[in-house]
Order: C-alpha cells, then structure tokens, then sequence
C-alpha cells in the first residue's frame, strides 16, 4: 500500500491520519476481511475451469459439474459475507471518525469568542455558513474515504499479488504479460491521482460555481419578477451554465485519457492472455508453460484469473477521488484550528446567577489589543460608552459580558473575578440587544422569553412593541426566520428591547440600539431602556446616538485606538 | 414517485440527444465487457477441444483472435467515450433543472419570494437540487442501460446458446435483480430522507448557533444549543447507518444471485454439453456471459437506496407552483412582448387605492386597514409615518404582487388584481426596499431591465440615477461586479438598482426608500433626475427622510 502513497505527507495528509486514528482498529479488522475476500477468486475459478475442462476432454459425470458448481457458489457466498462485512466495520469507523469531528465542530463553534477587531455581526455570516456547510456536507465526506477508498487501496495491493501467485505457478508467460502491466502500473496510480484530482476539483467547482450562480438569481427573484425578467434570466443562466460546461469538459476530457491508459493496458492484458492461452493450446506456441504444455484446466484458470488482476486497481483509480475530497476537508481543518480564535469564558451554560450587588469593576484591561479604562459602575446605574469607530466600544460590551478573553488586568463582577468559572453564573444576571439581530427558526415566544421566566405580554408593552407582534401571522408563535422577515428593522430592535425586559436582568448591555432607526422608533427604544433603567437594571449602551447619550446620564467617552504595549493580540 | 418521473421526463424532453448518446455508450461498454468474456472462453475451450482432437492447424484463430482485440479496445474507447457523454449529460441535467426551478420559484407568491433571500432557504433549495443530482447518472442510466444490456444479450444467447440458457441468465438477472433492488429502496426510502432532513437540521441548527452566537451565550442557551445540534448529528448518522446496512444488505444479495445464476449456468451447460445439445465451448461461452452481465446490476443499489431523498427533494422541487404557460413550453423562449399596447383604452395612468386594508393570517392586527389615495399622472406622492405602520405594505398593493383583503387597487381605472401580469410589468415599476444585483458587467446588471438594451440608454439611466460618475470611474459598463453585486458600496448598488428600474420606462413607479444610504445632496440629484427620466409618470415613494418629502407634491401619511 505504501508503494501508492505520495511519500512526503503534507500537512493535510497527517491531519486526515489524525482524524481517521479512532477508526483505526475497525479499520484493520475491516482490511484483514478485505484481503481474505480476495484470496477466494482463484477457487471459484478453479472451479469453473475444472468444470468446463471436464466437458471438454469428455467423460467426466455430471456430478462433477454440480459439485463445481456448488464449490464456486460457496466460496461466493462466503467471499460476499467476508466484504459485506468488512463493509459493515468501515462504515462503523467513518461513521465514528464523522461523530467524533462533527462533535469537535459544534464545541469549537459553540465556544468560539468574538472575532478580531472590528468585525460585527454582519461579519460573521462567512464563518456560519462555512461551519453549517462543513458539518453538514463536508464532514460527511470523510466517510466514503474510509468506507470505499481505504479498501480498494488494499485491494489493490493484495489483490494483483494473489492472482499473480495462482497465476505464476502455472504459466510464467502468462504472468509476464500481466506483470508487463504491473510496474507500469505506479506510474498510472500517479497519472490517475493528479488528473483524478484535478477532474473532481474541476466537477466539484463547476457544481459550486452552478449553485453559486442558482443562489444568486433565487435571491434576486423578486427583483426578476419586477423587471418581467423570467425568460431574459433563464436564457442568461443557460448561456452561463452552458460556458462552465464546456470549460469543464475540455479539462474531463483530458482528466478521463489517464484513466483510459489504465483501461487500455487492462484490456491488452486480458486480450493477450486470452489469446496466448488459445494459441498455448492449440500447440501453436510451445513456450511459457513449465515443462508439461498448458492443460485446457490451466487455460481456462488462467483466462479467468486475468480481469482479476487488473479490477482492483480500476476499482482504486475509481475511488481517487474520495480521497481527493477527504484531503480538502482535513486542509480545511486543519487550517480553521491553526487560526486558534480566542474562546468564550464558561460554556453559555444556564446556572445560578451570581450573588451580591452587580457592581462592575475594570482595572487595567486589555482586551484584543486595546486597553480599556479603569472604571467602577455601581449597581443601577445608565451609562453611555461612546468614541470614536474602532475605539474598543464593542470589545468592552464583549469583554464585560465574558465573551472573549481579557489578555492582561482584571474584570470583577459582584465582587469575584470574571472567569471561566463566574462567567455562566454573571451572564445569568445579563441581557443583550445586538445590533444586527438574528431570530432562530424557533417561535417568537421562545425568542423573546430564552430563560423562559419573563411576563411577555407587561415587556412587550413596556418596549412598545405589543403592536409588533399583533400584526405578525401567528402573533408569539411566528418563526421570524434567520434576518427577522417579517419584521422591520426598527420593530426587531424593539423586540429585543421587550426581550431585555422580560429577562429581569440586573445589567444590560446594547450595543448601539439606536443605529439607523428614524427618530420616532429611536425615541420608542430609548423609552424602553428609560423604563429598564428606572427598574434598577445596570444599562450600558454603545452608542454615537447624541439623544441616547443624554437620556443615559452618564457618559463614559473611550479615546481614539492608541497602540497598547505589546501583549500577544489574540487573535 | 411521481416527482421522479416527472423530473425524468423534464430532462428527457430539453437533453434527449446528450442522454441517449450516454446511454448508448453505457450500453456498449457493458455489452462489450460481457462480449469479451464469452468469446475469450469459448475461444479457450474451442482452442483446447481443438488442440485435443489434433486439429490445432485447421483452427481458425484469426477471427476469434480478431474479436477479442477488437471487444477489449472496443471496451477502453467505449469506456471513454461513455464517461465523457454521461458527464456531459449530467452536467445538461444540472444546468436545466436549475433553470426549471427557478422559473417554477419565480411564480411563486411575493412573500414567499422575499422569504428566498434568506441563506437557509438557500440552501435547503441547492441541497434539493443537488440531491437530484444523481438522477441520471446513479438511477435512470444504469437502469435503462442494464435493462437494454440484458435484452441484447437473451437475444444473442438464445440464438447462440439455448433459449433456457438465456432466459436462466438474462432472466434471473433481471427479476431477481429487480426484486432486490425494488426491496432496497423500499427499505432505505424512509431512512435515505430521514438522512437528508437529518443533515437539512444540522446545517439549520450549526447556522443559527453561530449567528446567533452572542444571545446564545448571554442567555444561557448555548448548553441546549449544542445539545439540539448533537441530536441532530445523531439522527442523521442513524439514518444514514440504516441506508448503508440497507446498501450493504442489497450487495450481498445481488453477489450471491449472481453466483448463484452462474452456478446454475455452469449445470445447466455441463448438462446440454453432456447431452450432445451445444459444444463445451458454447456452454463455456454461457458461463463466461452470466459472470460478466452480473456488471449490469452493480450501479444501481447506491441509485435504488438514494431513492428516498431524491424523491422527497424532487417532490419539493417539482411542487413549487408550475411555471405560466409561456414558459413550460418546450419551443425556446420566445422574448415576451416588450411593449404591449396601452391597456385600458387610454384611460389616464393614475393609481386609486380605495379602502384598502390588509390583514396577514393569523395576525391579531392589520398591517393596513382602510386606506385610499390617489396619484395622478406626473405627480409625485411620499408616504410618510414611522416605521411598521405599512408603507412598504402599500406599495407591493399597488405593485399588484400583493393583494388586499377589503377594499381594492384601480390602475388606469381598472382592479390590478385580474390585469395579466406581463402587462402589468410593461406599466408599472417597483423599487422594493432590499433589491438584488448579479455577478457579472454593469450592463448585464442593466440589461435584466430590458431585451436589447443599447450603451446609449444604458448611460442615459445611469445619468439618471446620477451613477454615471461612479460607473465611469470603474472602468464603464463593462467593468464587472462580483456576486450580489459586491464591489459598490450600499449607495452606490441602490442607484444601480434604480437606474435599471427607471429602464422600464413605467407610467407608475414605486420607489421603497429610494435614496437609503445616500448623503442629502446625491438624494436630491437622484429625485430631480428620476422626475426627469419620467415626466408623465406617477410616483409613489414611502419615506422617511427629508430629501424625499421635499422631492414630493405631495405627502400622505400613514398610521
């Protein structure tokens, strides 16, 4: 197997072995199946040349045949059972391997902290489309390497040695032709591999580069709709379409001519045994045979042996690109850990909130690279922070809210130390309006109410936004679906205002609840963090908006990025 | 499966031609193989019968010698041939069922449209089709290609072999075959869709646990988060599991079938040959074909056990709203009349909305109740009041894409509702407040608007929308954008979007907040030049900024 391996492993390639090392006793069970299965074609040829060879020189009974028949029969079975179940143990180890990274997956995602600077909500659409798409499609992809491709590996060694060892015994030149074939066949393997490789790359971004143009119209159907657009974009997309299908049938058609030599030189193989066996017999040709000339049991074995020798390796050439694909996925893994994003503090777990007077206490913090100021906000207090973009307004909401790690000094929350431990029992006291909401396929109800523990019907009149949801098909148990369809921009960011409320939570944070709201829903939104405040919840907003800063009372102003002594950014 | 089949005959109606050259390739290929394998023995054993008997010299080797080279080269190019055809085919089926399902979305009703902007709807639509992927090539085309194979060869072994011999072979394969496959899918229908939904939730779930990410942690949620997704994962293994049991199952099954038919090819032979009926060599001959046409039958249980999911996929597919009839018709697309006659016999272009209230089902309030207004031709009319209270509502009545509850929606003096909706098009135009562009040049991006669309006009709607200096500096028309547009800023693609609806040249145009993302001054050169562009059309834009009111004749306000 080695002989077929690219020698110097990439770094991909020693991802993929690490990935696949939990399946890797199911796997060398389901290979010791694999090998034996192969080692059973010789007796059913066996059986078929004795058979036949019994017609032929005549008086042998017919129960000679059946016996034949019944022994090829058997040894199908049984060659059957062995590869179903050798089947059955790959399955079971891509199919661990699968569990086993979709489970690191989802803890990485669930966990991850905020990204770098700078980068919003509306900046992390990549990333969730892109972890939703490896767990769901490309994961899985791993599994045909382990169930189909690392078998027909072995197959492929095991297989071409086994008839060449049935095979050598009876005929040297019969062995010689289909050796003639063997050495060469590396270099195929090597053709095979980089064309395969490039063909499936090629098949797979014309697929991606179909769905990407599919998307992109679907997204656009309402405008299509408007212009009466239907035909001129279904004639655009075929034209379209029709330009990726020949650029990439002139790379297939290169691609499939290094797989073609593989089948062409599998073909004279089998010709030129066939052909050698009947002149053999005929006593045309004298040589190749040890000593006795060839028997009509002999030939007919050997007829038999020789599509078998070159199978597998069709059979391994046609799985290539299983392992191109899985190779992809592990690169890609490979790459996503050794970004190594920052982590939350704690796991968003629910637990007991923390006890004590919610005071919050920043000394000496630097969080992605910015400092923050030292400050102390008593319980109950509205305070605004506001500066300039990029002055680290969003890194301190994160940052008090545990959701990335402070690289130097100290948060103190209730009095302990804002850490892995404290964070889930602080976060059970918060709540959060973000700028950019996103609305979970789950009903309004569960939205608006996640610790499930608020009065609904007092916050949503409290956030003015009873309205909202009276006009929404359903009420409370609309699904706004991912961008909040259905709802306006403004209506949304009241919503998450009744959310705050309904939370009872001692602090809340907002970052920028007022951005690109006309000033009758910002002056809504406002009432309703007025209305939080005169509660006794902590409010702090990010924010530039002028008539918020004033209704907040306090102003905490953050100074322009200045370059922090030197800590190790993360991330 | 009638999804299925109707899929099947949507391919087989616009690429028959790539689809038969296919199947005519997959045929030779395995007609060939099983070709090859028969002579080669019946070659040996005749060889050796021959030799036997002393008659080495009188045997004619050339033309079995001949016929051997000639199957297995014959085999390699077929081969060849055969992956490039049914690539090609596959890659035609692609593209037209893409095409088919977008134009069966675009009549789907307005709201569920909007709805399509959302990347999970995206998806889950490109993962149906992508399931139907393997129609052609994993489940039609074996089964056509292993049906005709089969065929062949009882012919040619009944007249060369014996017509039980053939029927044993041909005839087991087939029904045997048949059965165990039809009991494969049976068994992985449920599954192979559980597996797919499995994989659709996952994908579901990972997408929100990102984006919502944030209110996740905060709220303590993101325990349960993981723990739904995990769920999901399960389910979907499980599933997947039971199919490939169910796969391996049908394996097993179609390999001893196989061995079994050989066998009893190999006593039926040994029997006729002892009764003196067939020569050893024609026996041999048998018994090499049945090991060979077992081939026929291997592709197809991963097609039989993908049933499941491509029949859901195809069911969701095919059950969006059929397309008009202009366009389900098989003649190419004929451009639909640019310009239709003035429709309402001249009656003046103005809009009346006659106490109109809407109500969305199942919501406890009207999104708009009991509003009329009326805008004249060459009057500009701004809708006003705060966010929520319906503007946007307003505008798709008007629009015709939606329609009202009470009350109705008079253009030219006549209901929009029953106006057919090209001529409705032809005469009204909406901005809708999200609108798309597409990879690809400026004037492709123009070019949706309208067939033939010159450089000239081109120009003139961006001088319109006051774009012209932007459109310049990127190079001209021709300088491309990437997907969705990227590569103008939000302002900038508000006015491209506008430019190419002022390129309808309509007698009513619906603006939904159309200088959004625009400073005061480029606001106001859009408004004055889109009056320009338009003289004699009626304007109704919802707003809320100043530039607009002031832009207006008139404002009318809402709620």
């Amino acid at each position: 197997m080695s002989r077929f391996r690219r020698p110097p492993p990439s770094p991909a390639a020693r991802r993929l072995a690490a990935i696949e090392a939990p399946a890797a006793p199911l796997l060398r069970r389901s290979a010791r199946l694999t090998a034996a299965a192969a080692l059973l074609w010789p007796v059913q040829a066996g059986a078929i040349a004795w058979a036949i060879s019994g017609w032929v020189e005549g008086g042998a009974p017919l129960s000679d045949t059946l016996a034949c028949a019944l022994v090829f029969l058997l040894a199908a079975v049984l060659r059957a059972a062995l590869d179903h179940r050798a089947g059955a143990l790959a399955f079971e180890g891509g199919d661990r391997v699968l569990a086993a990274e979709r489970a690191r997956l989802v803890e990485a995602e669930s966990l991850r902290g905020e990204a770098a600077a700078g980068t919003d909500a509306p900046g992390q659409g990549a990333s969730s489309a892109g972890a939703a798409a490896m767990a769901a499609q490309k994961l899985p992809m791993l599994v045909p390497y382990l169930a189909r491709y690392r078998p027909a590996a072995l197959r492929a060694v095991v297989g071409p040695v086994a008839i060449l060892a049935a095979a050598a015994p009876i005929s040297w030149a019969a062995a010689l032709i289909l050796l003639a074939a063997g050495p060469l066949i590396p270099v195929f393997m090597a053709l095979i591999g980089v064309a395969a490789a490039r063909a499936s790359r090629r098949q797979l971004a014309e697929i991606s580069d179909l769905n990407g143009l599919l998307m992109e119209r679907l997204a656009a159907l309402p405008d299509i709709r408007l212009l009466d657009a239907r035909e001129r974009m279904a004639r655009d997309f075929a034209a379209r379409s029709d330009g990726l299908r020949a650029r990439t049938m002139a790379v297939l058609k290169v691609a499939f001519l290094s797989s073609t030599v593989l089948e062409f030189f599998s073909a004279l193989g089998i010709a030129m045994a066939a052909v050698y066996v009947g002149f053999s017999l005929l006593g045309t040709l004298g040589f190749g045979a040890w000593g006795a000339p060839l028997t009509i049991f002999e030939g007919l074995f050997l007829l038999l042996l020789a599509p078998e020798f070159f199978q597998p390796l069709r059979d391994f050439a046609a799985a290539w690109h299983d392992r191109a694909s899985a190779l992809a996925v592990a690169e890609e893994i490979e790459a996503a850990e050794a970004a190594e994003p920052a982590r939350i503090l704690g796991r968003g777990a629910p637990a007991a909130p923390l006890p004590g007077p919610a005071t919050i206490r920043l000394a000496g913090v630097v969080a992605r690279g910015r400092a923050l100021p030292d400050v102390e906000i008593a319980p109950g207090r509205s305070l605004a922070v506001t500066g300039p973009s990029g002055a680290g307004k969003s890194t301190l909401l994160a940052a008090l809210a545990g959701l990335l790690p402070v690289e130097r000094g100290r948060i103190e929350v209730a009095g302990r130390r804002l850490d892995a431990e404290t964070a889930d029992p602080w976060r059970a006291r918060l709540a959060w309006i973000p700028q950019a909401p996103h609305f979970p396929d789950a009903p309004l109800r569960a939205v608006l109410d996640p610790r499930g523990t608020g009065d609904l019907t007092e916050a949503l009149r409290a956030a003015e936004a009873e309205g909202v949801v009276a006009a929404l098909p359903q009420g409370l148990d609309a699904r706004l679906g991912e961008t909040g369809a259905g709802v306006s921009g403004g209506e949304a960011r009241r919503l998450m205002v009744a959310r705050a409320l309904a939370s009872r939570a001692d602090v809340l944070l907002a970052d920028e609840p007022t951005a690109d709201l006309d000033a009758a829903t910002a002056a809504a939104v406002i009432r309703g963090l007025r209305r939080l405040a005169e509660r006794g919840t902590t409010v702090i907003v990010a924010t530039h908006d002028p008539a918020l800063i004033a209704a907040m009372g306090a102003e905490l102003r953050l100074a322009p990025r200045t370059a922090p002594e030197p800590a190790e950014a993360g991330g | 499966m009638r999804p299925l089949l109707h899929a099947l005959r949507l391919l087989w109606r616009a690429e028959r031609r790539a689809l038969l050259v296919g199947l005519a390739l997959s045929v030779c290929v395995l007609g060939m193989g099983a070709a090859l394998l028969g002579l080669s023995g019946w070659f040996v054993t005749a060889a050796g019968a021959a030799g036997l008997a002393g008659a080495g010299i009188a045997f004619d080797v050339f033309r079995p010698g001949a016929g051997v080279r000639f199957f297995a080269l014959g085999r390699t190019a077929a081969r060849y041939g055969e992956r490039l055809a049914t690539h090609d085919a596959t890659l035609r089926a692609l593209s037209r069922l893409r095409i088919d399902l977008m134009r069966r979305q675009a009549a789907a009703p307005w709201e569920a449209l909007m709805r399509l902007r959302g990347e999970a709807a995206l998806t889950r639509i490109t993962a149906d089709v992508d399931a139907l992927d393997g129609l052609y090539l994993r489940l039609a085309l074996p089964l056509a290609a292993g049906a005709l194979t089969l065929a062949g060869a009882f012919a040619l072994l009944a007249w060369l072999v014996d017509l039980r011999v053939a029927a044993l072979v041909c005839g087991g394969l087939a029904l045997g075959g048949g059965l165990i496959l039809r009991r494969a899918g049976r068994a992985a229908f449920a599954p192979s869709a559980a597996a797919e939904a499995g994989a659709q939730a996952l994908r579901q779930g990972m997408i929100d646990l990102s984006r919502a990410r944030r209110d996740l942690v905060v709220f303590g949620g993101m325990e349960a988060a993981r723990v739904a997704a995990a769920a999901h994962d399960r389910a979907s293994r499980e599933a997947l599991r039971a199919v490939d049991r169910v796969e391996r199952r049908a394996g097993l099954r179609l390999t001893i079938l196989a061995a079994a038919l050989a066998a009893a090819t190999l006593a039926a032979g040994g029997a006729l040959a002892a009764q003196g009926a067939i020569s050893p060599a024609v026996a041999a001959l048998a018994v090499f074909a049945a090991l060979a046409l077992a081939e026929t039958l291997g592709p197809l249980r991963r097609g039989a056990v993908e049933l499941g999911r491509m029949r859901d996929a195809a069911a969701r597919v095919m059950a969006a709203p059929e397309a008009p009839a202009e366009t389900t018709a098989a003649a190419p697309a004929a451009p639909t009349a640019a310009a239709p006659a003035v429709p309402g016999d001249g009656a003046p272009a103005s809009l009346r909305v006659e106490a109109v209230s809407l109500r969305r089902p199942g919501a406890a309030r009207p999104a708009l109740s009991d509003v009329s207004l009326t805008v004249a031709p060459g009057e500009t009319v701004a809708l006003v009041g705060p966010s929520g209270v319906g503007k946007s509502t307003l505008l798709a009545l008007a629009a015709g894409v939606l329609a009202p509850d009470a009350g109705q929606v008079l253009w030219r003096g006549r209901p929009v509702g029953p106006i057919p909706e090209a001529e409705l098009r032809a005469e009204i135009a909406f901005l809708p407040q999200r609108s798309a562009l597409v990879a690809g040049t400026i004037l492709e991006n123009l070019a949706l608007a309208r067939d033939g669309l010159s450089e000239a006009e081109a120009w003139a709607a961006l001088d319109a929308a006051a774009l012209r200096a932007t459109v310049e500096a990127r190079g001209g028309l021709q300088s491309r954008l990437g997907e969705g547009g990227a590569g103008l800023s939000g302002g900038e693609s508000r006015r491209l979007a506008l430019a190419r609806t002022l390129l309808r040249r309509p007698a009513l145009l619906l603006l939904d907040e159309p200088t959004e993302g625009l400073d005061a001054p480029t606001a106001r050169r859009v408004l004055a030049g889109l009056r320009a562009w338009l003289p004699e059309a009626a304007i109704l834009l919802a707003s809320h900024r100043g530039a607009e009111r002031e832009a207006a004749d008139r404002l009318h306000s809402l709620g």
